[in-house]
Parts: structure tokens; C-alpha cells; sequence
């Protein structure tokens, strides 16, 4: 609390000099990205590509703080929560305006929020279903009731689908509101031409003071990553993100150019299907946990970048225990293992998402240790969208995959990936289901004490590791590039450009 | 009437070899010998990792280098052979059987046969090739079985169009006739005495639509619908050192290499084919 207070001062400290802070303002940022948009309604967005640009347009109630360790205020200035932590009571920032100059009011809030809560098609709706009823009683406060205690409750609030949306725009013509959203975040879409780019100015009537401090930010759809490189070394671009692991190094290298790895939530990994004998025989699991060298499968396909995962929470997230133990390769022991569960013979079918030259690294590795232990593994690349159904359905035993986190607290990712009971999630569809685990899974949701909640994530990671739950493989830094006159250009772990701060100085 | 076939194939023994014929042969040999001596040619397995020697670039112990999972690429190319020469014949022996088969009928029996094989054709060509094919694969899942599977299923219309027309134009010809007269049965005189004379451009095709197969086995092996890592098989070799091609050039160049040479040697027998059992005045 101490903290935010001081905060708020140096904000109204700043707010006075907003007048000349303004003329800073300059310059074009032209990102080259490996991936196009597809939706920009936030509530029907899940795929990192359109978070990354919304979050440049949308304005949330909190908002993540830079290393993502905590929220801070955003168009909430400020909020209390009831002692029994059912009631959370917002206050709005005086005078708010979306991108168009509209006033934004609690009203919008209420109808935002509900709208990700039960709106058709919204991706995470479920997380805000604890939600019982939404008060407004005046334009600047919106009061949550809560249907139960939920610790993670703020956090959740800072999920990029939070994003206060005008109502009046969204209800008046739907389809035009989608193809050319607005917001009440840092900067504006201007134009949206699929496939190719999007354009984004500065938002005159963004809340905080002096910034942005960029005119213009494009983000042109490059897929091949050779070609985004070479434009940037061209200075056609100005930034670039994801750099393959194998040019890190030499880009880094290059006059002018600045390689950023910055502190991700990012963790690869490798599901298990649990559903298909002899998966679901712990022995097994622990049988591939140890044939796998880890080691050197970050040194093959990360050049070294990536850190041996020993938890299913991202080293540096809430709650993580860096002392969870880690399975270390062990040949030996796994062959053992194999031959105590009776599983000779084993042979596994590797699904594999075509056209990620990582995944298809790892399997080929994996392929290989395996097969050392006399496991049979076949690979099947399928297209991305056809990979997904298949995990779906179930008709895999191994499958190469990630999570990047949305939201701090771990309980949206130790939800989706380890409670075995949600039968539309089926713990990240591994079909992992251990009654023990699920039970400190909704223990930990309503748990007041920061202590005692911390002690179930640190069980809850144990078991998960002994269980084999998935094969955990590393943590790996998000890798961006940028001209050296851009200045700040950044991600914090959850992925989230803060591009009100960047600013091009030539 | 067996005088009368020999008499309209070119007597053998007076004609000169053309110089291509010979190189496209010579090439295609030198593969297939590889091929065949995969396993004592290769100084390493083609699947044989050693991370401790990762993206090495070609030295005298890997002549061609190392890939990223510290493979012998030159090894992997070797046995690569196998798998592309592999694709390039049975690729081309199945649609050349169907389509030869339908277009012998089509021309022959003329009629009910010849509309429905024509409808079924022209159906199969309003597709775009490639799409067609992808489309085929993806029903059947990703691999060299379901590439075999489609192309045999899409590739048969050439094969069809050409020994058709052949036919239509040979069935009134006079050995054609003698050998209807003398009362022989359809299926004889299609088997015994149109087949040999009409399929010679279907031959000559077949060759060209090698080079076709290859580069197709390739791109569809590049897109992950075809041979399935970590195969040695040169179009999964490409994607694989795509990624390194500023810096490892060398995993994408030689296999790129080995499929330019192999489509070379197919086009020269392909054009050596078409001037030795050309069509004569």
C-alpha cells in the first residue's frame, strides 16, 4: 500500500508537466512480427499475437506492474476490498476518455466486464464467473460482489480480456466495432489491413500523463524469420520480435542492432496423455521423465538460453518454489522403472505442430533418448489447428507445447493444466487427474494468508512433479530485437509490450 | 500381324543413342548405385546425433558438415537417396498404371466408357494440382503412404489424356484393323497391339513427371505432409536447416543439390526418351 501511495504522487507531480511533455512525443516504431492478427475483440482473443497488439489499445481497471510481480493502478485509481474479501470496491480516475473522446464511465465497466463474464464465445469467461453481480453507484465507482472468497481475484482483473470497452460503440454496430475496436489505452487502431500490418497512433486522450511518447507504431506480418532479420539489419524495421535461438548471439553482435531477452513466464513442455496405457502408470511417466536428457535438449535447441524447468509455475512467477526437486537423466533408473511397470516394447505416438522448428527439435531429441531405452516414438506432424483438435480428442501420447502466463496469481494456470475434474480442460487435456491435487487447487483459491497459500503452491508443484504430470522442459526468455535508437523497448513476463514508455531517439 | 506391330517401332540396332539419353542415364544410375550402397558408402548412421558436434561446417571428418543435431549430412544425403528415388518411382508407376489403363479403355471402347472416364478426368483437373493432393493427404493424415495414395489418385489424368488421344488415333490404323478382322478379341488387340504403340509418349511423360514427383515429395516433405522427421529424406533435411541458413548454409545446399541433380538426370532421360522414341514422320 505504501508504495502505490507514492506512486500516486509522482503521478499528480507529473500530470503538471504533462503540457510540455507532450512535444516529446515523435517518431514511427516499426515492429516486424512472425504472426498476424485474427481477432480484436478482447473477450474472443487467446493467441499471443492479437494480446500483444490489444494490450497497446485497451486500458484495463489494474493493470500488471513492469516485472509482473504485482498489479498497479490503471484506469482504477484507486479500490478497497471487504474484510470477508467478497466485495471489491473501484474508483475511476476523474475525467477518463476512450481513444475517440467519449467519456468512460463505470457504466462501461459494468457492461465490459459482464460482457466478458457471460458474452457469447468469450475465451476466458469462466475466470470471471465468481463474479455475482456489478454495482454502479455513481459514474466513477464499480462495486464487485463475489459469489465466494477468491485471492486471485485483482489479478484476474489485470487479464488483458478486462479491458474497458466504450458500450455505447460496442452495442450500437457490433461488426464495425470489431473490425476497428476502441479503447481507452496509450494508443489507437488506425488501420488493420489482414495479413499485412497494423497501424497504431497516439492516444490524445490516454490517462497518463505524457505519454505516449510515440506518434505511430506499425506492426508488419513477417513470418519467415530470416527475412524479419534481414529488414531490420536493412533498417526497414526498427524492431523485431522473436529472433530465432541460433541468431541471438550474432544479431547481439551486429552495429546497431540490440538483442533484448527479457524475463518471460514462457515454459515449454511436453504433454502426457495419461488416458492411454501404460501412461497412466506413474513408473512409466517417471521412466520418461528420467530418459530425457533436458540438458541437452536446451543446449541443441536454445543454444543455452532456455533454464531446465523444475516446476509447472515459471521461475520468477508467484509462488514459485526454485527448490522444487527436478528430474535429472538417468538412463539407467529409467530402464528400471520400465521393466518393474512391465512396459516393454512401449512405443508412443509424438504429436508434432508443423512449421515451429522447435517443437520438431525437441521431438527428434526426444525421439532419439527414447529410443536408447528401447521406446519406439513416432513422430506425426499435423497443422497447427488439426495438432489442437487431435489434443482435444486424445489421439496422442506425446505432444510438444507451451504456456505463457496471463495473469500473475498461478491459479489460472494450475487450473487449467493440473485440475483433473474440469471435464472441458481435462488438465490441459493430459487427462491428469489426482483428487489430492484438486482439492489444494480450491483450497488455494480461497486461502486469506499469503503464507499458507504459498505452502499449498509448493505442494501442489511437488506432487505435480512426482506425478510426472507432464514433462516439464524449460523456462525461456522472451527474444526481441530493436535498433539501438529505440529506447525501452520491452516486454514484461506476461508479454506485454509497454510501448507508452518506448521512444525512438535518433 | 506381329510383322506388322515390329514394323512401327524403330529397328533398334541402327539407331544412335542420343548423348542426352546417356547422361540422364549415367546420372540416374550413380543415384540408384548409391542408393542400393547406402549403408557401406555412409561414413556415419543417418540418424545417428552426437550434440557434441553440432552445426559444424563441412570438415574432413563430415565432408558436408554437421546438421543441429550434430548428424553427418552427408551420410544423411546417402540414405536420403533411398527414400527419393523411392518417391520418384513409386510416385510415377502408379498413376502411369491407372491412367494408362482408363486411356486404353477411354479410346479403345469408345461410348459409355469413354464419357464416364472423361467426366471423372475433367472433374480431377478442375482442382489445382497441388491442392488437390494436400487435400488428399490431410484426409488421410501426413506421409509418404498417403503421398503414394494421392498422387495415384490425381496424377492418373496425363497418363489417361495422352494414351487416349494415342489410341483414338492408332484404332483406325490398318495392323489395328488386320487384327480386329482376324478376329481377335478386345482386350488382345488392346493389350498386344495398341498398348506397345500407343504408349510410348505416356513413357516419355512418365520421366518428366518424375522430376515433378521428386520436387513434389519434397515440398510436401518440407511442409510436413510427407516423409515424417527424422527421416533422411532431402526435402525434410531443407526444412530442417532452413532456420540456420545464415549461418549453416551447408545443412540446406547439399541436399538442395542432390535434388537438382537427381531432377536433372530424370529431364535427360526424359528428353533422350522423347528424341529416341520420337513420333517419326
Amino acid at each position: 500500500m505504501i508504495g502505490r501511495t507514492v506512486r500516486r504522487v509522482g503521478l499528480a507531480l507529473l500530470t503538471s508537466a504533462a503540457t510540455w511533455t507532450a512535444a516529446w512525443a515523435e517518431g514511427t516504431l516499426k515492429i516486424g512480427r512472425d504472426q498476424d492478427s485474427v481477432y480484436m475483440d478482447p473477450i474472443l482473443v487467446s493467441q499471443n499475437a492479437d494480446v500483444w497488439v490489444l494490450n497497446n489499445i485497451n486500458a484495463l481497471l489494474v493493470r500488471n506492474t513492469r516485472d509482473a510481480t504485482g498489479v498497479e493502478p490503471d484506469l482504477a485509481q484507486s479500490w478497497t476490498i471487504s474484510e470477508d474479501g467478497k466485495t471489491y470496491t473501484f474508483t475511476l480516475r476523474e475525467n477518463l476518455l476512450f481513444s475517440d473522446g467519449s467519456p468512460l464511465k463505470a457504466s462501461d465497466v459494468k457492461f465490459s466486464i459482464e460482457r466478458l463474464r457471460d458474452g457469447e464465445g468469450s475465451v476466458f469467461g469462466s475466470m470471471f464467473t465468481v463474479i455475482d453481480a456489478i454495482e454502479i453507484p455513481d459514474d466513477r465507482t464499480v462495486v464487485f460482489q463475489l459469489k465466494e472468497r477468491n485471492e486471485p481475484f485483482l489479478t484476474v482483473l489485470a487479464l488483458f480480456a478486462a479491458a474497458i470497452l466504450p458500450e455505447a460503440a460496442v452495442t450500437a454496430d457490433y461488426d464495425s466495432f470489431s473490425a476497428m475496436p476502441i479503447g481507452a489505452g496509450a494508443f489507437r487502431l488506425v488501420e488493420w489491413r489482414r495479413g499485412d500490418r497494423i497501424v497504431l497512433e497516439r492516444n490524445p486522450h490516454y490517462w497518463e500523463p505524457g505519454l505516449p511518447k510515440l506518434d505511430r507504431v506499425e506492426w508488419h506480418y513477417i513470418p519467415n524469420d530470416n527475412t524479419r532479420i534481414l529488414q531490420l539489419q536493412a533498417g526497414e524495421l526498427d524492431a523485431m520480435i522473436f529472433v530465432p535461438f541460433n541468431r541471438i548471439a550474432e544479431l547481439d553482435a551486429a552495429e546497431g542492432i540490440e538483442v533484448h531477452l527479457d524475463p518471460s513466464s514462457r515454459m515449454d513442455h511436453i504433454l502426457i496423455n495419461h488416458a492411454r496405457p501404460p501412461l497412466d502408470d506413474v513408473r512409466v511417466r517417471r521412466a520418461l521423465a528420467k530418459g530425457i536428457d533436458v540438458d541437452a535438449i536446451i543446449q541443441a535447441v536454445t543454444f543455452g538460453y532456455g533454464t531446465p524447468a523444475n516446476s509447472y509455475i515459471p521461475a520468477g512467477g508467484m509462488f514459485y518454489n526454485p527448490d522444487n526437486p527436478r528430474w535429472t537423466h538417468d538412463p539407467e533408473g529409467a530402464k528400471a522403472l520400465l521393466s518393474e511397470a512391465g512396459a516393454s516394447d512401449l512405443s508412443l505416438k509424438f504429436l508434432v505442430q508443423a512449421g515451429d522448428a522447435n517443437y520438431e527439435q525437441v521431438a527428434v531429441l526426444v525421439q532419439d533418448q527414447l529410443g536408447r531405452l528401447g521406446i519406439k516414438v513416432a513422430i506425426e506432424k499435423q497443422e497447427t489447428g488439426q495438432a489442437w483438435d487431435t489434443i482435444v480428442e486424445g489421439d496422442y501420447d506425446l505432444n510438444t507445447n507451451y504456456w505463457t502466463n496471463d495473469v500473475i496469481d498461478p491459479d489460472q494456470k494450475t487450473g487449467f493444466v493440473l485440475y483433473g475434474d474440469d471435464p472441458d480442460v481435462l488438465s490441459y487435456y493430459t487427462r491428469y487427474n489426482n483428487p489430492k491435487v484438486n482439492e489444494l487447487i480450491l483450497q488455494a483459491r480461497i486461502e486469506p494468508d499469503q503464507d499458507k497459500r504459498r505452502a499449498l503452491y509448493y505442494e501442489i508443484q511437488r506432487i505435480a512433479q512426482e506425478d510426472v504430470n507432464w514433462l516439464g522442459l524449460y523456462y525461456s526468455p522472451f527474444r526481441n530485437a530493436s535498433r539501438s535508437y529505440v529506447k525501452n523497448f520491452f516486454q514484461n513476463p506476461m508479454g506485454r509490450f509497454m510501448l507508452e514508455t518506448t521512444s525512438i531517439e535518433k | 500381324m506381329t510383322e506388322a506391330t515390329a514394323a512401327d517401332r524403330p529397328a533398334a540396332a541402327h539407331v544412335e543413342l542420343p548423348p542426352m539419353l546417356l547422361a540422364g542415364t549415367a546420372l540416374l544410375g550413380l543415384w540408384i548405385v548409391v542408393a542400393i550402397g547406402a549403408d557401406w558408402l555412409a561414413p556415419y548412421g543417418p540418424l545417428e546425433q552426437d550434440l557434441s558436434r553440432t552445426l559444424q561446417g563441412p570438415s574432413a571428418a563430415h565432408w558436408l558438415g554437421t546438421d543441429n543435431y550434430g548428424r553427418d549430412v552427408l551420410s544423411r544425403i546417402l540414405h536420403g537417396a533411398r527414400l527419393d528415388l523411392q518417391i520418384a518411382v513409386l510416385g510415377v508407376l502408379f498413376p502411369f498404371l491407372i491412367g494408362n489403363l482408363i486411356g486404353l479403355l477411354a479410346g479403345y471402347l469408345g461410348g459409355w466408357t469413354d464419357i464416364v472416364a472423361m467426366r471423372l478426368l475433367e472433374v480431377t483437373m478442375a482442382f489445382p494440382f497441388l491442392v488437390l493432393v494436400i487435400a488428399i493427404i490431410a484426409v488421410l493424415g501426413p506421409g509418404l503412404g498417403s503421398l503414394y495414395v494421392a498422387l495415384a489418385l490425381v496424377g492418373w489424368v496425363s497418363y489417361a489424356r495422352l494414351t487416349r488421344a494415342q489410341v483414338l488415333v492408332l484404332k483406325s490404323a490398318d495392323f489395328v484393323s488386320a487384327a480386329r478382322v482376324m478376329g481377335l478379341g478386345a482386350w488382345r488387340v488392346m493389350w498386344r497391339h495398341l498398348l506397345p504403340n500407343a504408349v510410348t509418349p505416356a513413357v516419355v511423360f512418365a520421366m518428366t513427371d518424375a522430376v515433378l514427383v521428386v520436387l513434389l515429395g519434397s515440398a510436401l516433405s518440407y511442409l510436413g505432409l510427407g516423409a515424417q522427421p527424422p527421416a533422411a529424406e532431402w526435402g525434410v533435411m531443407i526444412a530442417e536447416g532452413q532456420q540456420f541458413l545464415a549461418s549453416a548454409w551447408w545443412i540446406c545446399l547439399f541436399p538442395g543439390l542432390a535434388i537438382v541433380s537427381l531432377a536433372m538426370g530424370f529431364s535427360l532421360l526424359a528428353d533422350g526418351l522423347a528424341e529416341r522414341l520420337g513420333t517419326r514422320p
